[in-house]
């Protein structure tokens, strides 16, 4: 399965289409002079509701990794009650492990994020949007800067309104670092870290659409979601539902094309374009070059850690939202698979896993703070060879009561944990067997 | 990240004669990062990226002005300041090498390259060199895990490295050092 053309990649050569040796970052000029603020154009001539329904009609859901349709999330936010700004904030924070695809947009072409933010804004009145950025993309946060001044000397944003004036309605657009947290990336923390506080996510409800940044109605959006609205607005929500494939369980299908990073045991590593629906197998052999030295698939981290494992059975997997209920994992996530070959230790990549967990988790919630601890000295025991059958039960049952879905945390995070354990675990089960040793129990305890 | 804590109720915040917070800084700030945001909380983290930047840390007589400055009050600065891995306390070297520790560069071979460079500059992971001149971090997936292993070495990503690579980086640096400024603390 293969795109017929480049779509947020045109400007970026990209493997199967170009050749990523021509990649440059896309000044103001050059995006204009091949097409772009076009769409920002032809939605301005448009109503804001008459926007949001078509970006609502396509059914463009979220890139940052919960897969909540963009325009839904839109319909949600509280109506204009005049008292002040109402925010857009997008999220580069893109700290998920194995996962490098806004990075790409904002690299080479940045003016396509900034006129989705634009047409986003327009849609759903909204004057002030930050850039959110992790704070280890220095390098992206300069081209980022820089293309908003371009777009501010051109009259995008700014005081008189969007688009040299085109429309009354002025926006306002800023980069605001991070400085190295991944729970930033949380969207309730991003808005504290916005406000100047450290990143702890709030409980929800309100949500942000109600809620938000300083107490106003807030989006959160991906970076890649908002670069995506542009092509939706210039080419129509016929055109778009024509790529990607019908949910297999009459849900909510899976439209559009998506960036996914593909790393790890593949001879030619690096971020594609394709389809939604292309399987696994397809991305690794047909983009990313094939297995490295011709090795035998083991297993892929899904889509960010936070989604789980696929295991060796599961090389032909579709990657599309129901993913995760076809293949045991959490879901599609943020789509950049990270492939390990036969001679991948998962006792190790459980223990690395754990250890980014242990890190990152920001301490608010028992569960999260003190669990993702003792499973990452769970599994250092295990990879030791210190541990018993009893702490491969231990470390499932510590994994799998904690998160959201069991109720016992605020935010994402711990579910992530959960599922990069528990999915390794189970799917890998034999591996870690051999390497603990039997615990035995005492007969007459368990016949009483 | 959050849980480093030691004994602080009795820290004595030294106060410089010396302004760190230049009215230079405080000009641009109010300039350009206060009107920005709806709080001057909000400008929080970019005047701290701003001291971090001009100092290699944030000193306390530091966190003092800035707290003036936006009308916080101090525990608030400091609080940010404890949360975030990029704001530190204490002065780290000139050159920080932010080596990724996470699967897809551990399974390209960091280790290797962590290693060599704990041995080249005999320090450990979140250690200073003596000389002030390099601090080794190990860090989480850096967003680059198609190029892996990486690094970074201040501000600037380094690809697919190699231990001849990083010999070469580490010794670069170590030969511009006449051109960064001292440490102020
Ligand atoms: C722990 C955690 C980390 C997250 N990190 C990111 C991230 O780095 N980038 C991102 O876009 N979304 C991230 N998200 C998802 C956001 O909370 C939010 O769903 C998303 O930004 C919404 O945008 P979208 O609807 O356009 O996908 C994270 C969520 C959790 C729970
Ligand atoms: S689940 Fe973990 S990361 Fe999320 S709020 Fe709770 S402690 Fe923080
Ligand atoms: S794992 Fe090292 S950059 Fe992603």
């Amino acid at each position: 399965m293969k795109l017929p053309e480049p779509i947020l990649t045109k400007r970026i050569p990209c493997h199967p289409h170009a050749d990523p040796k021509g990649r440059h970052i896309v000044s103001y000029d050059e995006f204009v002079k091949t097409g772009g603020y076009r769409a920002l154009e032809k939605a301005l001539d448009l109503e804001p509701a008459q926007v949001l329904a078509t970006v609502k009609d396509a059914v463009l859901r979220g890139r940052g990794g919960a897969g909540f349709p963009a325009g839904l999330k839109w319909s949600f936010l509280a109506p204009d009650d005049g008292k002040g700004s109402r925010y857009l904030c997008i999220n580069c924070d893109e700290a998920e492990p194995g996962t490098f695809k806004d990075r790409l947009l904002v690299d080479f072409d940045p003016h396509l994020v900034l006129e989705g933010i634009a047409i986003t804004c327009f849609a759903c009145k909204l004057d002030v949007a930050y850039f959110f950025i992790r704070g280890e993309y220095h390098h992206q946060a300069r081209v980022m800067e820089r293309a908003i001044e371009e777009a501010y000397a051109a009259g995008i944003f700014g005081k008189q309104g969007l688009m040299r004036g085109k429309a009354k309605f002025a926006v306002e657009c800023h980069v605001h670092r991070g400085a190295g947290a991944y729970i930033c990336g949380e969207e309730t923390g991003l808005l504290e870290a916005i406000e100047g506080k450290r990143g702890w996510p709030r409980v929800k409800p309100p949500f942000p659409a109600v809620k938000g940044l300083f107490g106003r109605p807030t989006i959160v959006n991906n970076v890649e979601t908002l670069a995506a609205v542009p092509p939706i607005i210039e080419r129509g929500v016929a055109w778009w539902k024509s790529i990607g494939v019908e949910s297999s369980f009459g849900g909510m299908a899976s439209y559009g094309p998506k960036l996914m990073g593909v790393s790890g045991h593949v001879n030619r590593p690096g971020c594609f374009e394709a389809p939604l629906g292309i399987t696994l197998s397809s991305l690794v052999n047909d983009y990313a070059g094939g297995m490295r030295q011709g090795k035998k698939f083991k297993g892929a981290i899904a889509g960010g850690v936070s989604m789980g494992v696929l295991g060796t059975d599961q090389f032909d997997a579709v990657m599309d939202f129901d993913i995760g209920r076809r293949c045991g994992v959490l879901g599609l996530g943020t789509a950049c698979p990270t492939i390990f070959d036969e001679d991948t230790d998962m006792v190790a990549i459980a223990r690395n896993c754990a250890r980014f967990f242990m890190n990152e988790s920001c301490g608010q919630c028992t569960p999260c703070r003190e669990g993702s601890g003792w499973i990452y000295k769970l599994l250092t025991r295990i990879e030791r060879g210190d541990a018993t059958t009893a702490d491969l039960d231990l470390l499932v049952e510590v994994a799998g009561s904690m998160g959201l879905s069991e109720g016992t945390t605020i935010c994402g995070l711990a579910d992530g944990n959960n599922w990069a354990v528990r999915t390794i675990v189970t799917k890998f089960r034999s591996e870690f067997e051999r390497r603990v040793k039997p615990k035995f129990v005492p007969i007459h305890l368990v016949a009483r | 990240m959050s849980w480093k804590t030691h004994l602080s109720g009795t820290t004595i915040v030294p106060r410089p004669q010396v302004q760190l917070c230049t009215p230079a800084m405080k000009e641009r700030w109010q300039r350009e990062l206060l009107p920005r945001y709806a709080t001057s909380h909000g400008a929080l983290m970019p005047i701290l990226h701003d001291v971090q930047h001009a100092y290699r840390h944030i000193p306390y007589a530091a966190m003092l002005e800035i707290a003036a400055f936006l009308k916080l009050a101090p525990s608030e600065v400091l609080d940010t300041v404890s949360f975030y891995e990029e704001y530190t306390t204490e002065p780290v070297g000139r050159c920080v090498i932010g080596i990724c520790q996470t699967f897809a560069c551990e399974i390209c071979g960091h280790k290797a390259i962590l290693d060599h460079v704990r041995a080249r500059l005999g320090i450990d992971v979140h250690e200073t060199t003596d000389d002030g001149m390099f601090t080794l971090l190990a860090m989480e997936c850096l967003g680059s895990c198609d190029s892996a292993p990486v690094a970074l070495f201040n501000d600037t990503l380094h690809e697919r490295l190699t231990i001849e690579r990083v010999d070469r980086l580490i010794d670069e640096a170590r030969a511009s050092v006449g051109h960064s400024q001292v440490v102020h603390s």
